[in-house]
């Protein structure tokens, strides 16, 4: 409640900054608040990395599902996993597959460890919070969806999302929009059905339920074979929490995970300017007229001066 | 007693055509073959040689979680199930639901507040969970079609086999990076 | 021009021919030249073969962009989805371009009247900056004809950008505002100047908040990136204020680099008041941003004191971190203050090409540079560089006419 409050104030405050331009535009600005995240019974997806073989099964569900164009090389091809995009990283989603699985091989570890990657569904996501369309949608089930038909292509959901997540389809000319993972919302999640590429898992590596549910059960997997986990569920707190979870057996920075994420939601971190801005606009008119007067009562006083 | 088999193992087959069920063809001692087909969609139903992999295995343990009758090793499930029902059964989809994630299923899923129940596996996940985790330790085949061949509609799926793409003249765009 | 004003041209200064006959506005535009003299003037200066060629290569590229889609100029990043349009184009002009709210301020609110003669050039720096920045955003926006779609169709009132939007928006209808007096003498519309003049005081205090508010916000919108820009360039807390504070000093720096190569290169547009008072003037410029400099370097060691990032001065980072501050804030900041104490104009105008070029590297350090510093360097597409260019020689066309014409850099002889 405490968070809701304070964005409530915060968006308030920028939409009073819009409204010295344009009253009618802040109004509708103001009643656009909504509630962000924590939503109680939101859905979740729990991966656990460990029991991924790297079939890629999931990237052909979710390709087939989400209708997306034709991929470069085909599912069952295992050369991608060498594939090395600039500066050596591996391959991450893309306008064209919303997840991709990636290939560590980690010293010491028999078996390469296999890392499916995809939108994590932030319960506050800086994809949201960063929008200035309003393009992004946070569902009472957990995914974090967006209105295409708004995107400016601005880019800055790129920028501020702290997993690299949203691509764009910088291909097209006439039509680009953002593109990412939504948790299958429009098909599935939305039906309570789970999404297409945990279900279409022959490892069914991933688990899908309610996230709180998902966190005991993460943590009593943990407990249940401290020696097959690192004790760590990412996402549980990372950038305020994510609805897709992950356990491991290899410590998650060895790995391709950002362990300096830190638990505060992205915006927290926003919030220092958008906490000024009320102040500027009320302290700024003020402060200024008074110079104003001022400096011309010095002008005033000399011409007074000049006269006698 | 091997006609009786095989006109039981067809029947299984055909079953198996029209939904993916897993199908088991009993003798007393256990099943010689089993067809695995819960991936039928996209692949041909896997014969699995139940007798052969009994010889390799110490106990029927090892891949049930028990042996008929008798409480089951994994602590979480003997916690409940050490006699009764369940642990008279060994069928895997005795416990693995086939339909994973279908509507019913996930409302009994939901409803459960045990946390096991939440985080069990359906029959799909357990087969390949089972046979892959042996298989990769035991150095047995891996790969998907060592066990199942795939179905033309399983090619489309992957975009393999006669739809896999042409490779692209130049890699240079299409968000390389 | 110059050159023909040494033989005795006279320049439109007023409503009224030589003779006493009204110039139309066909021949203000062409300068009060004939034709003929007008188009030989232009394919005299060589500057403008330069930019012909800029256009020759630039214009089908940039045709090309809408055409084939951004993927066709950049390289198309994901993990980069802003270049150079944004680097340069939005993160730098817009603080060379905050000039304009400064000179409003300092003339209109504080009554240093003498500052009069320079007070216009401010203005226009600050009008045409922006128009350009939004030129420029307009070329990387994906689609760019939804640009009204934040003001008036899906509101993100809870978004930096959307501040940042609105107030952009805002503000070039302020500077607008405030440049119709030129525009007015030189059209003849005296109402028009009337009008404005009452209500300069209203326009200027808006232009100031909003001003504060945007460039802050340009700064904040990379507070969404904490763990993506290297720490040297981060600060949760500052980030708003480091780039307020530097766009003041960005401002005025630029106000005298253009003033100086207006002094060089229109010289015959520049009437005596401009001429005469533009060394006593860039002193008095370089005195402000002397003095935001220094607030700069103390917020900026402030920033990492705060953040406890001492310890990445010492890696390569560090140094080139260094580099930046040394070269574009304290080697101006020194210059600035020695200029000012021995009345040294012309040392004044180097360290404000120092500063500028220190803001421009700032910017390019924040946005692109030390931006992912942990994963890998972007290198520009070719043509979005050419892009870059293009724009930016449109923009410098743009100001040259409207410096050529308008009562920016001489005043109006108003009617008798
Ligand atoms: S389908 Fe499952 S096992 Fe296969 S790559 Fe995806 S997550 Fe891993
Ligand atoms: S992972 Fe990125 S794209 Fe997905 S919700 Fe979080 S911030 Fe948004
Ligand atoms: S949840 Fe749906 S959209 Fe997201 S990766 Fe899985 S299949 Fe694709």
């Amino acid at each position: 409640m405490k968070k809701l409050n304070r964005r409530s104030f915060l968006k308030g405050g920028l939409a009073g900054g819009a409204a010295i331009a344009a009253v009618g535009a802040s109004k509708q600005a103001v009643a656009g608040t909504h509630n962000f995240g924590g939503y109680p019974d939101s859905m979740g997806v729990l991966v656990d990395l460990t029991k991924c073989v790297g079939c890629r099964t999931c990237e052909a569900a979710c390709n087939k599902e989400q209708d997306l164009p034709e991929p470069d090389k085909a599912f069952d091809d295992p050369s991608v996993f060498e594939e090395r995009r600039e500066g050596g990283l591996p391959r991450r989603t893309t306008e064209k597959a919303y997840t991709v699985v990636q290939k560590y091989d980690v010293p010491g570890r028999e078996h390469p460890l296999f890392r499916k990657v995809q939108c994590n569904h932030c319960n506050e996501p800086a994809c949201l919070t960063s929008c200035f369309v309003n393009a992004y949608k946070k569902t009472p089930e957990g995914a974090v969806i967006y209105d295409k038909t708004v995107c400016v292509g601005c880019r800055t959901c790129m920028v501020a999302c702290p997993f690299y997540i949203p691509a764009y389809s910088y291909s097209s000319a006439i039509n680009p929009v953002v593109k990412k993972c939504i948790m299958c919302y429009d098909t599935r999640l939305k039906f309570g059905r789970p999404p297409a590429c945990v279900e279409a898992c022959p490892q069914e590596v991933m688990t899908f339920g309610k996230r709180k549910d998902l966190l005991k059960l993460a943590h009593q997997r943990i407990s249940d074979k401290p020696d097959a986990y690192v004790d760590h569920v990412y996402g549980e707190n990372e950038v305020g929490g994510t609805a897709w979870m992950y356990l491991s057996d290899v410590p998650f920075d060895k790995i391709g995970y950002d362990t300096h994420l830190g638990t505060q939601p992205i915006i927290s971190y926003v919030k220092e300017f958008l906490g000024m801005v009320p102040m500027v606009l009320t302290i700024w008119p003020a402060l200024f007229t008074g110079f104003h007067l001022l400096s011309n009562r010095k002008d005033a006083l000399k011409n007074d001066d000049n006269k006698s | 007693m091997g006609g009786r088999k095989k006109t039981l193992l067809g029947m299984a087959a055909l079953m198996l055509l029209t939904a993916p069920l897993a199908a088991q063809s009993w003798a007393a001692e256990g099943p010689g073959t089993v067809e695995l087909g819960s991936l039928a969609n996209h692949y041909s139903a896997v014969t699995f040689d139940h007798a052969m992999h009994t010889g390799v295995a110490a106990s029927c343990a090892e891949c049930h979680h028990h042996t008929t009758g008798l409480a089951p090793i994994d602590p979480n499930c003997a916690r409940c199930h050490k006699a009764g029902d369940k642990a008279n059964r060994v069928a895997c989809k005795s416990c693995h639901s086939d339909k994973r994630f279908s509507a019913e299923d996930l409302a009994k899923i939901e409803g459960n507040p045990l946390l096991h129940h939440k985080g069990k596996l359906g029959l799909k996940g357990a087969y390949h969970q089972k046979c892959l985790g042996c298989h990769t330790a035991m150095g047995g085949p891996t790969g998907c079609q060592d066990c199942h061949t795939r179905n033309d509609k399983g090619d489309a799926f992957f975009h393999s086999g006669k739809y896999t793409p042409a490779p692209k003249a130049s890699a240079e765009h299409g968000g390389g990076h | 021009m110059n050159s023909l004003k040494s033989q005795g041209f006279a320049p439109v200064v007023s409503d009224l021919k030589k003779d006493g006959s009204e110039w139309t506005v066909k021949e203000k535009i062409m300068l009060g030249l004939s034709p003929k003299e007008y188009w030989a003037v232009q394919l005299r200066n060589p500057f403008n073969w330069v930019l012909w060629a800029i256009y020759a290569i630039g214009l089908p590229i940039l045709v090309g962009r809408f055409i084939f889609g951004l993927g066709w100029v950049t390289h198309s990043s994901y993990d980069y989805p802003w270049g150079l349009f944004l680097g340069w184009g939005l993160f730098t002009m817009v603080p060379l371009s905050a000039s304009g709210f400064m000179m409003g301020t300092t003339v209109e609110l504080f009554g240093r009247k003498d500052f009069k003669s320079i007070e216009r050039l401010g203005l226009l720096n600050g009008l045409l900056g922006y128009t350009f920045a939004v030129m420029f955003l307009q070329v990387d926006l994906g689609q760019p004809w939804r640009l009204i779609y934040p003001m008036f169709v899906s509101l993100g009132p809870a978004a930096v950008l959307f501040l940042v939007a609105w107030h952009v928006a805002t503000y070039l209808t302020c500077q607008v505002a405030e440049l119709v007096p030129a525009f007015s003498e030189w059209m003849g519309f005296p109402k028009a100047k009337k009008f404005i003049k009452s209500i300069v005081l209203g326009l200027t205090i808006a232009g100031i908040i909003l001003s504060t508010l945007h460039q802050g916000a340009l700064g904040a919108l990379f507070t969404y990136a904490p763990g993506k820009v290297h720490p040297l360039w981060y600060s949760s807390p500052f980030q708003w204020l480091h780039f307020f504070v530097s766009a003041v000093f960005a401002g005025l720096s630029m106000l005298i680099v253009v003033s100086t190569l207006t002094k060089w290169f229109m010289r015959w547009r520049c009437d005596e008041n401009y001429l005469n008072n533009l060394s006593k003037l860039t002193l008095g410029l370089a005195k402000g941003a002397s003095m935001a400099l220094i607030t700069y370097l103390v917020i900026k060691i402030i920033g990492i004191a705060h953040d406890n990032n001492w310890a990445y001065l010492l890696t390569g980072w560090g140094a080139w971190f260094m580099f930046e501050m040394v070269v574009g804030v304290i080697l101006p900041l020194i210059f600035y203050t020695m200029a000012v104490r021995n009345s040294n104009a012309s040392l004044a105008r180097f360290a404000a090409i120092l500063a500028v070029f220190g803001i421009a590297l700032n910017r390019l350090n924040t946005a692109l540079i030390a931006f992912n510093w942990q994963l890998y360097r972007e290198i520009p597409h070719w043509r979005e560089l050419v892009i870059v260019f293009t724009v930016y020689a449109t923009y410098i066309v743009v100001y040259r006419a409207v410096l050529a014409r308008m009562p920016i850099l001489y005043t109006w002889k108003e009617k008798k």
